[in-house]
Parts: structure tokens; C-alpha cells; sequence
């Protein structure tokens, strides 16, 4: 294999494939399969549940496939003069040379890297925008503790009026629908972790479109020249539906940014598992932190507030992420009592919701 | 327990030589026949040891400690500043602290926390090389073996793995898998356990002990 290309494509192409790269592992996985076709150069790097592969155009000279230690292969290109690169493969040695930069690298085997699963070639087309906006929503919520996969995982599951995206990690819920787009056939659900669904929303800018293949175990998202192939889940999602309540006899609505800069503020008084409060009346609401020994935050947020006064204390990092997410300039916090599930909307916005255990305080 | 404090001088000859240059020391004698010497810092680890079986000698100026392969300890006492002996008696051996322990017995009376439909078949199960913490079948009838740490670290892993190596012999529990337990286990150590086909399980004590979180939880 003999091509040559510019640095930056490179850097680009080995940073994006190489966010698959197994970190430990079996020793094929610590590396990124090039493989070149002409003037086609395909990279791909897998930790086996997530891989990714990126095709760029460079000026192939010999036709060939190695599989080069992802990281060090990175960093060497990175660090190099800007302008064309030589990449040549030979036997088991990998050459990188730019002006007077030459290097000399062992390759990993190329029996070592896994071959990657087909998938169905029927695809369907989702717009990248819509899809981005609707991952990041929800995505702050999975959990990301391996103990318990299925809530590292996002559901995707067809509704009526199209496709539900929902994340847990039993603290907090966030859901949002996507009204007509149909992916899965009636009934059919996906769960699909968190950390590949991260990986694709930073590529997603890079296309209008993102293809979107499912087989039985994978799934794979097609965005311009890159691709990725992630597993799925396996298991059951909790009964989502059942913890959402019906009805919250209190409601605040406020200015999002506002309450955002309130709690951010408040928030550094509120130390590891301090939560904040939030008192609510007519008067609007005020949000408080008293750590022990450290000191007192208090701030108040105009808003507009129908039901009984009311205190209610949440994670203030957790209350952050769903306001972060809930992108309007009014939102409403819905609440029964201090001790029941809270909810996070965009004001006047069926679409979106972020449900949240309050702490328990004395 | 012999606790000699000395002004002294220590070679080593074996392996290597190794040479201690004169300075006060500690000189530990077991009474199992081991030997270390002490400077004062270093933590646990001794400056140079011998372990047993070996032949202690005792000269008026000079100690010497050989052992069976004929590596030697020549300890020079220059001056003797304190010399004592303890009768420590029968050691008790080492006890879990206590959280790991409580998390056993309460692990023990629940085993589903652990996994669901999971029963205990006996707690401490003997192996040839030490108990192993729990012995429990699973719905499908299949042996499992618990090891339950407070912190999930390599070498609990590491310990297990030998556990079932030695299960998996006995016909009679074959074919016995591995479940790792422990309050928050190293992201290495639960690399190491996939890597071994050892499932890894955290459990929340305070929610065993019935203690509410304030935190709660939607389901």
C-alpha cells in the first residue's frame, strides 16, 4: 500500500476512526485498518462494538490493506509539517514521510482486526439536523454505569406519528419524539448505546442526510464518507410509559436562560451531593444551596406559578442537563410534591420531556 | 517476636550481594525463624530479609541467617541499644474489614440483589486454596461463584480466577462461572473479568442495608 495525502486529511480521518479504537483489548483492536483502493483509502477503527470507517480521497499509488497502531500513527501525523504526507506499507513496517520527517512504524497484523458484520442494504433517510437536536436531548440521560447496560442505551421505538427517542438512568428520564419519520417497522424497538449515538452526533454536522441501516445485532448510521456500525443493546427497556404521571397540579414557567444562569451560579455552592432547592410560590421561585461550612447561594427567578407553594430539591448537575436540553425561551416545571418525579418541558411543546427524581431533604 | 535495635552492618550474599552499610537498625526475628531488617522508614518493606526455613546463628558480635539454597545474612552488630521478646501467641488472622464482611452476610441472605432468581448453596465455600465467598446456583441451575470486595480491583479478579479454576475441577459443581461483586469495580478489573468470562455486578450497600438515599430513583 503507497499513497499520499495531506496532513490534515489524514489527521482528520485517523481522529475519526480512531474514536473506535479499543483502549486495551486484543492487541488487532489498539489499531486502524487502512485500506486503499485506487485513490479510495478506507480507515477503520472497532473496539468490536462500535466501529467506525471514514473514506477519503488521497493519490494512490499501490493498492494494498494494513493495520497501523492507531494512536501512535495519529500523533506522529499530527506532529508533522503541514502539506503532503507519504504513507507506504511493506511487510510489516508502515513509512511516514513529510519533508524531512521520516518515520518507521510495525504494523499489526492484519488477520488480528475483526471482520465487521453486513448489514441489510435497505436504508432509511433521517435528516441529520432533526436527528442531532433530538440525540442531544436525550443522551444526557443515559447512564453510563456498565453494570446495568440497558440503561446505557438509548430506545429508539416507532410511535404513531413516528419515531421516540428515550434515555434512563433511573434519576432521570428524558424522551423526545420525532413527528413523521418512520425507521422501524409498527411495534418494532431498538436500543442502541449511548456512546456510539455521542460518537455519531459529532459527525452528524458533516451531512444533511444520515443513512440508517438496522440488522438484527448492529445498526449502522451512514453520514457522507463516514460510517458507523454499533451494536445493539439486548434486553428489555423499563416501562417508560408508567412513570411518567398524568397530571402535576403545580406548574413554573419561567425564562430557560434565566434559570439556567440562576443555577449555574447557585450551583457552585452546591457541593458533591448538595442539592439545590427550589421554592416556589406566586411570588416566582428562589433557588438555594447551603453547603455545611462552605456557605449560602441564593438567587430568585421571575416566573409565573399556578399551584400550592412548594419546595422541592433536585441534583442541581441533573436539573442543569434537562434545562440545557430543553431549548426555548420558556420551559415549565411541573411538579405533584417534593417527592415525586418532576417535569422539565419546553413551554407549549408536547415533543420534548425531561422527567426527574427530586432529593430527598429534611 | 525478638526486637533487636542495633548499631549494625548487613551483607547479603546469594542471588546478588547486596551491603547495608553501619547504621542503627531494627532486627526482626520471628518466631516462625524469619528475619527482617528495618531501617526506621520505608513503610512496611524491610531493608533485607530471610525468610524460613533458614539456620539462625547467634555470635557475640554477628548474626548469621542461611538458607537452604546457601543464600546468607551476615548481620554485624556493632552495639546492641535494645533487645526484647514478645510471646505474641496464635495470630487470629487477617479479619475483612468490616463493610466487605457485612456485604457477604447481607449478600448472603439476598443473593438476588446479585442476580435475579439467584439462591445461595453455602457462604465461605471451601476450595483447596481459601473459601470462596459464595456459592449460589442461578435459575438455570448452573454454580456460581461470588467474590465480594468493598473496592473491585485486578487482583480480586485475579483471585477468583484461581477459585474457579479449582471449582471447575469438582464434577460435582462444573460447570461453575464467575461473578465479581464489589460496591464500584475498576473499569480495569471489569476489563479483566469480561476478558475472562467473569460476569461483574456493583451493589449499592447503603440500599442493602435498607438505608434510603436521598437521591431517589424513578424506578
Amino acid at each position: 500500500m503507497k499513497f499520499r495525502c495531506e496532513r490534515d486529511v489524514l489527521v482528520e480521518a485517523l481522529g475519526i476512526s480512531g474514536r473506535a479504537v479499543s483502549r486495551g483489548g486484543l492487541p488487532g483492536l489498539s489499531g486502524v485498518r487502512a485500506e486503499l483502493a485506487g485513490d479510495q483509502l478506507s480507515l477503520t477503527g472497532s473496539d468490536l462494538d462500535l466501529t467506525i470507517t471514514i473514506d477519503v480521497t488521497v493519490a494512490g499509488e499501490r493498492d494494498g490493506v494494513a493495520v497501523v497502531p492507531a494512536r501512535l500513527a495519529s500523533d506522529i501525523v499530527r506532529a508533522l509539517e503541514p502539506g503532503a504526507v507519504s504513507i507506504s506499507a511493506e511487510a510489516d513496517e508502515l513509512s511516514i514521510s513529510a519533508g524531512r520527517s521520516n518515520f518507521s512504524i510495525r504494523l499489526i497484523a492484519a488477520d488480528d482486526f475483526p471482520q465487521i458484520a453486513g448489514l441489510p442494504e435497505e436504508s432509511v433517510s433521517l435528516s441529520c439536523n432533526q436527528l442531532a437536536e433530538a440525540l442531544r436531548q436525550v443522551i444526557p440521560a443515559a447512564s453510563g454505569d456498565d453494570s446495568r447496560p440497558i440503561l446505557t442505551g438509548v430506545l429508539l421505538a416507532a410511535e404513531a406519528d413516528g419515531l421516540r427517542l428515550v434515555a434512563t438512568d433511573s434519576y432521570r428520564l428524558s424522551m423526545r419524539d420525532v413527528a413523521g419519520v418512520s425507521v422501524l417497522a409498527e411495534g418494532q424497538s431498538v436500543l442502541i448505546p449511548s456512546r456510539a449515538l455521542n460518537e455519531l452526533n459529532r459527525i452528524l454536522g458533516q451531512a444533511d442526510k444520515v443513512e440508517l441501516r438496522l440488522g438484527e445485532r448492529e445498526a449502522s448510521f451512514e453520514v457522507g464518507s463516514v460510517k458507523l456500525v454499533t451494536r445493539l443493546i439486548e434486553g428489555e427497556f423499563p416501562n417508560y410509559r408508567g412513570l411518567i404521571p398524568d397530571t402535576h397540579p403545580n406548574v413554573l414557567t419561567v425564562s430557560r436562560d434565566e434559570l439556567l444562569d440562576a443555577l449555574r451560579r447557585v450551583k457552585l455552592l452546591a457541593r458533591e451531593t448538595t442539592p439545590v432547592r427550589l421554592e416556589m410560590s406566586e411570588e416566582g421561585l428562589e433557588l438555594v444551596a447551603v453547603t455545611q461550612d462552605v456557605g449560602t447561594a441564593r438567587e430568585q427567578v421571575e416566573g409565573s406559578y399556578v399551584g400550592s407553594p412548594l419546595t422541592v430539591a433536585f441534583n442541581p448537575q441533573y436539573l442543569l442537563e434537562g434545562i440545557e436540553v430543553a431549548k426555548a425561551e420558556q420551559i415549565t416545571l411541573s411538579t405533584i410534591d417534593e417527592l415525586k418525579p418532576a417535569l422539565v418541558r419546553i413551554a407549549g411543546v408536547e415533543e420534548f420531556l425531561y422527567l426527574l427524581m427530586p432529593v430527598r431533604v429534611s | 517476636m525478638r526486637l533487636v535495635i542495633a548499631d549494625c552492618t548487613v551483607d547479603y550474599s546469594g542471588r546478588l550481594t547486596a551491603h547495608l552499610p553501619r547504621a542503627t537498625r531494627l532486627l526482626m526475628v520471628k518466631a516462625d525463624g524469619c528475619v527482617a531488617v528495618h531501617a526506621d522508614g520505608g513503610a512496611y518493606k524491610p531493608l533485607n530479609w530471610m525468610n524460613a526455613p533458614n539456620v539462625f546463628t547467634e555470635y557475640e558480635d554477628h548474626w548469621t541467617v542461611v538458607s537452604p539454597k546457601g543464600e546468607e545474612l551476615l548481620i554485624t552488630l556493632h552495639s546492641v541499644l535494645s533487645d526484647s521478646v514478645h510471646d505474641l501467641g496464635l495470630d487470629p488472622g487477617l479479619q475483612k474489614d468490616g463493610v466487605e464482611a457485612h456485604l457477604q452476610e447481607l449478600l448472603a441472605l439476598e443473593p438476588h440483589h446479585i442476580e435475579r432468581g439467584m439462591t445461595l448453596i453455602r457462604r465461605e465455600f471451601p476450595t483447596e486454596i481459601g473459601p470462596v465467598d459464595l456459592l449460589c446456583r442461578d435459575p438455570d441451575g448452573n454454580t456460581v461463584a461470588i467474590e465480594i470486595k468493598r473496592r473491585g480491583e485486578i487482583d480480586g479478579v485475579e483471585q477468583l480466577t484461581r477459585y474457579l479454576d479449582f471449582l471447575n475441577r469438582n464434577p460435582d459443581l462444573a460447570p461453575v462461572r464467575g461473578l465479581f461483586v464489589a460496591q464500584e469495580i475498576r473499569p480495569q478489573a471489569r476489563t479483566l473479568a469480561g476478558d475472562r468470562s467473569i460476569g461483574t455486578v456493583e451493589v449499592d450497600y447503603d440500599e442493602l442495608r435498607g438505608i434510603e438515599r436521598p437521591q431517589q430513583r424513578l424506578f
